[in-house]
């Protein structure tokens, strides 16, 4: 567990390494699809690294690739996350 | 009828990414062949290979995009992209519904495939991409091209093992001809330097052991041949008719003008000895483009390189042409960067299209010890300025399939 590190930084982290982005590329208030081009397979892979990194599995309907940034933070959290 | 022209020629191979460095390799007669060190390989019976160094210095694939391919969809992009830019195609102008991919390939997407095979087993399930099912099929590049070029026509994947990338641009010209598409990007990819998939092509028996000297190891035709060395990479040409080529003001390479196809019958991965369905295959080729035996000038050879295979070959070319086979070069540039295996059909067919342009037959390199049994004149070791106006190229696969595609230069 990395001390000191905001969720939010953590989960900007996971997004860089999955789709090799660098985290000023991330819009908070824009759905995903959007403003990262993601498609679902690569929305697999960031629940893939969620559940590696953060130990917190997301269902299917719960991290959807027309979410935002913000909301899937918030979602984190929903489940007992620490900021 | 009109005929269907090579307008544009794309090339990445162990000889070269440009068909300038690409040509003056091979009219040089230079091996491309090397010890495999991206692995270890060295307990492998045949551990040299053609291998492409300098890709990534020629990619505008984004890194976002190469994580979810394999190689040789790699490849195939960087291909397609200097195949557009060499035939000035300007995709702006053209009606994208009607272009087409026609791509050859043996074995598909390995590297991709079993590392996340790998994975599996060492991180279970979710160690495995999710972009694995789309990376590792043999049809995923020519999806790759359709996504990047917005290319929406008719396409096929053929998948033939070393005859794959032939019968493919065969087909696309076929396809043009019926008025299915307005332009076709048609050829192979093959990136084969894998752990696994080096292993397979150990396994078939055909490969040469000649690890200790690899310039020297893949020798077409010579009577201490041994086998083959397989070669990664990619061919892409432009095939659309003549008469829009030249509306277009776009260069005229070649017309492709006949094809023929048969199978052995006789055995999954040795070709029949006695080259009978070979000789069928050149003669419908040859009826296919209206041509006499007497009008080709130069034969681009399977050139396998093992004993039986170069053997049957000969034995299928005499049956054609008769007394004029030992008149006729017939060669195996294959020698010089490995072979392709799905690819190599298209990689010969660059080869033959530059040698009509350069007046110049290709050697078949490594020739020093002539085998009695395959006489024919196989352009050995140095290039030779000649003329040609009809070539024939061969490409054949396991499981006995025979292809012959006959060229015609648009000069002379």
């Amino acid at each position: 567990m990395a001390v000191g590190v905001s969720l939010e930084d953590r989960v900007k982290g996971i997004f860089q390494k999955v789709l090799d982005i660098k985290p000023e590329e991330i819009r908070f208030e824009a759905p995903l699809d959007q403003s990262l081009g993601i498609d679902s397979t690569e929305m697999v892979e960031i629940s893939v690294g969620l559940k590696k990194e953060l130990g917190i599995s997301l269902a299917d309907n719960e991290l959807k690739k027309t979410h935002t940034f913000n909301q899937i933070v918030q979602i984190l959290r929903s489940k007992g996350m620490p900021s | 009828m009109d005929k269907i022209a090579v307008t544009g020629l794309g090339i990445v191979s162990p000889s070269g990414l440009d068909k300038r460095s690409f040509w003056a390799n091979i009219k040089a007669g230079r091996s491309m062949i090397d010890r495999i060190e991206r692995f270890d390989a060295s307990r492998y019976p045949s551990h040299i290979a053609g291998q492409v160094h300098e890709l990534d210095g020629y990619s505008n694939v984004s890194s976002r995009l190469l994580k979810k391919i394999d190689v040789f969809s790699h490849m195939a992009l960087v291909a397609s992209e200097m195949a557009i830019e060499d035939a000035q195609l300007d995709l702006a102008k053209e009606n994208l519904k009607r272009g087409g991919i026609f791509m050859g390939n043996a074995i598909g997407g390995w590297l991709y495939g079993e590392t996340e095979l790998r994975d599996l087993y060492l991180e279970g399930r979710e160690g495995v991409s999710p972009f694995l099912a789309s990376a590792w099929f043999p049809a995923a590049p020519q999806g790759q091209i359709s996504i990047q070029y917005g290319l929406k026509g008719y396409s096929k994947t053929v998948v033939a093992d070393r005859a794959s990338s032939l019968m493919a641009i065969a087909y696309a010209a076929k396809t043009l001809l019926r008025g299915k598409n307005d332009f076709i990007l048609a050829g192979g990819m093959e990136a084969p330097v894998t752990p696994y998939a080096l292993l397979c092509c150990n396994t078939c028996g055909m490969l040469t052991k000649r690890n200790d000297y690899p310039q020297t190891a893949y020798r077409p035709f010579d009577k201490t041949r041994d086998g083959f060395a397989i070669a990664e990479g990619s061919g892409v040409i432009i095939l659309e008719s003549t008469e829009r080529a030249q509306e277009r003001n776009g260069h005229v390479y070649a017309h492709i003008v006949g094809y023929g196809t048969t199978t052995d019958g006789v055995d999954r991965i040795q070709p029949a000895g006695d080259g009978r369905e070979l000789s069928r295959a050149i003669k419908m080729a040859l009826d296919d483009a209206a041509l006499e035996p007497s009008q080709i000038d130069y034969i681009c050879a399977d050139g396998a390189g093992t004993v039986l295979g170069d053997l049957s070959e000969t034995r299928g070319i005499k049956a054609v042409f008769n007394s004029r086979a030992k008149k006729i070069p017939v060669s195996a540039p294959k020698s010089m960067f490995g072979n392709l295996l799905g690819a190599s059909g298209v990689m010969d067919v660059i080869t033959t299209v530059l040698a009509m342009e350069n007046n110049t037959v290709p050697p078949t390199i490594n020739y020093l010890e002539p085998d009695p049994e395959c006489d024919l004149d196989y352009c050995p070791n140095k290039a030779q300025t000649k003329e040609i106006k009809y070539a024939l190229v061969i490409s054949r696969g396991r499981g006995g399939i025979n292809c012959a595609l006959v060229l015609e230069n648009p000069v002379g």
